[in-house]
């Protein structure tokens, strides 16, 4: 119950992305995107921090939208609680043009697609998304199980204090 | 939670800058949005309402630079301050890795303070995150202000678990990143404990390098802990009522400058409080017994009646002449005669009852 064993397990939980990871991921969203012709695929973690995307993002401040995306399914969770629902665990938001669907992946992270209702169908995207959502489920299954991180993955930070006061320094 | 993205290199770590309502959350993001370089920042994001109070949240990246051959960047939010918006607030707080508390330095905002850095604790608690142990910076700001409370006074109300304080006036930008900075250095050092390389400095397992430069720029902060008249449990529950709106009114952002706009007038009005029971309290009033309010109309009638009885009294008893002129002084016999013994008062207690009646409603209203 102590801190340092809260903090044992918050570092378990912490999310880890390795390249072999990512290129994972990647590939199976590429796969998503060509069926479901979306424009492009997000995976945003629940604190709303990007950790991949495919596809074009060509206009698109993804660390925005991947804190607006966390937020807005957070505030979702909370609704659905409400309701007496665990949760939702897709969301869609539909545009003239332009539209979102947002779906849980696990239970750490989102993916949103975004696509053009010109191109493709909300059906389409759903169907497809299914689909995806339970290969990611897997992928980061995986991932999470893995054993805590050992230390000495960063080299070490004593640049920290200089990169500080190179952005901070003067002001 | 720092998210860590071997692929892109990448350290993502959340900063949450929490405090009451109107305390300047929203404009140390906005001095930090507006003094950081282009090339390290992202947009600066706000979920507010049209009258600008922050609903949801403030939202901006910043990208420090390259921290340990990792590209490090930090994303800062800030919380909806009003008691009202707990719900948003702890959404906002999840996975947070620091947390700089922006607290008011006016002395009468320190219950809202003081509340509010209760509420960080349960919030954080009800996270799985101990407020112990995250990094975590106090702002006191608005030290422009002309009436403003002691640090001393705000480090030993406040800073419980001994963090970093710094003193700030975030509308005109000081204080504001030396802040940051230091949260920033408290957050990359925790993360330099757990995963850090640091071969030449007291091992792998340590936490060298965070112990070895601990560069501890201005501390003000005093070391003593605060004592504990702080009672952890003092509002375990918020109710989501309507006070927010009348803050939001009594208060707008702009001006939060001005200490005295947020004054409350004593209401005139509270003396009064017992409205409905004013007529029970008239009657303890001064001595005074005013008459009763109900039988104001009754004495009316009866004075009516006696003059109608005097009169026929007067016209059958009395041996009426047959000038009308003449039944007046007649009446006025037969009354003397023969009421106003029985009724203990000569003629002029009509004319005195009906002025104490008159009175006795002015005193009505005069009594309060």
């Amino acid at each position: 119950m102590g801190a340092s064993e809260t903090d044992r397990k918050l570092r378990k939980q912490r999310l880890i992305f390795y390249e072999d990871d990512v290129e994972r991921i990647n590939k199976a969203l590429e796969n998503y995107q060509n069926l479901s012709k979306s424009r492009c695929n997000m995976l945003i973690d629940v604190e709303g921090h990007p950790v991949t995307q495919v596809g074009s993002t060509e206009g698109i401040n993804l660390e925005t939208i991947a804190a607006l995306v966390a937020a807005s399914f957070a505030a979702t969770k909370e609704v659905a609680k409400i309701l007496g629902e665990a949760e939702f665990s897709s969301l869609t938001h539909q545009g003239k043009h332009e539209s979102i669907q947002l779906s849980l992946v696990g239970d750490r992270t989102i993916l949103a697609t975004i696509f053009d209702s010109e191109e493709t169908t909300i059906g389409m995207v759903m169907f497809y998304t299914k689909e995806l959502v339970e290969k990611l489920a897997g992928i980061f299954g995986e991932i999470a199980n893995r054993k805590d991180i050992k230390q000495g993955v960063f080299e070490p930070m004593e640049d920290m204090e200089s990169v500080i006061d190179d952005l901070f320094g003067d002001v | 939670m720092v998210q860590i993205n071997f692929a892109k290199r990448e350290i993502n770590c959340k900063l949450v800058y929490y405090g009451p309502g109107l305390s300047g959350k929203t404009t140390n993001l906005e001095v930090v949005h507006k003094k950081a370089p282009a090339s390290k920042k992202g947009e600066l994001t706000s979920i507010a309402t049209e009258g600008d109070r922050t609903l949801f949240f403030d939202y901006m990246p910043l990208e420090l630079g390259k921290v340990g051959g990792m590209n490090t960047k930090f994303q800062l939010y800030t919380v909806p301050g009003q008691v009202y918006y707990n719900a948003t607030r702890k959404l906002v707080l999840q996975g947070a890795d620091g947390v700089v508390f922006v607290a008011d330095s006016q002395p009468d905002k320190m219950d809202e303070n003081i509340e509010s850095f209760q509420n960080l604790e349960e919030n954080l608690r009800e996270q799985g995150l101990q407020p112990e142990t995250i990094p975590m910076v106090l702002q006191w700001n608005k030290r422009d202000l002309p009436n403003v409370e002691d640090v001393g006074v705000l480090d030993q109300k406040l800073n419980k678990y001994s963090s970093p304080t710094f003193e700030a006036v975030a509308v005109t930008g000081e204080g504001v990143f030396p802040t940051l900075k230091k949260l920033a250095q408290m957050v990359l050092e925790k993360l330099n404990k757990e995963y850090g390389l640091n071969p030449d400095k007291k091992g792998a397992g340590g936490g060298g390098a965070a112990t070895a430069k601990k560069p501890d720029p201005k501390p003000e902060r005093k070391p003593d802990p605060p004592p504990v008249e702080r009672k952890p449990e003092r509002r375990p529950e918020r109710k989501p009522d309507p006070e927010p709106v009348v803050e939001r009114k009594a208060d707008p952002p702009p001006e939060r400058r001005r200490p005295e706009r947020r004054e409350r007038e004593p209401e005139p009005e509270r003396e009064e409080l017992p409205r409905g029971n004013r007529k029970p309290q008239g009657y303890d009033m001064g001595g005074r017994k005013p008459a009763p309010p109900e039988k104001k109309g009754g004495k009316g009638v009866m004075i009516l009646l006696l003059l109608i009885l005097a009169l026929a009294g007067a016209f059958v008893g009395g041996g009426y002449t047959g000038k009308l002129q003449d039944l007046v002084p007649q009446a006025q016999k037969f009354y003397d005669d023969k009421l106003a013994p029985t009724l203990g008062g000569g003629s002029q207690a009509n004319n005195n009852g009906g002025g104490g009646d008159d009175q006795g409603g002015g005193d009505d209203d005069s009594g309060q």
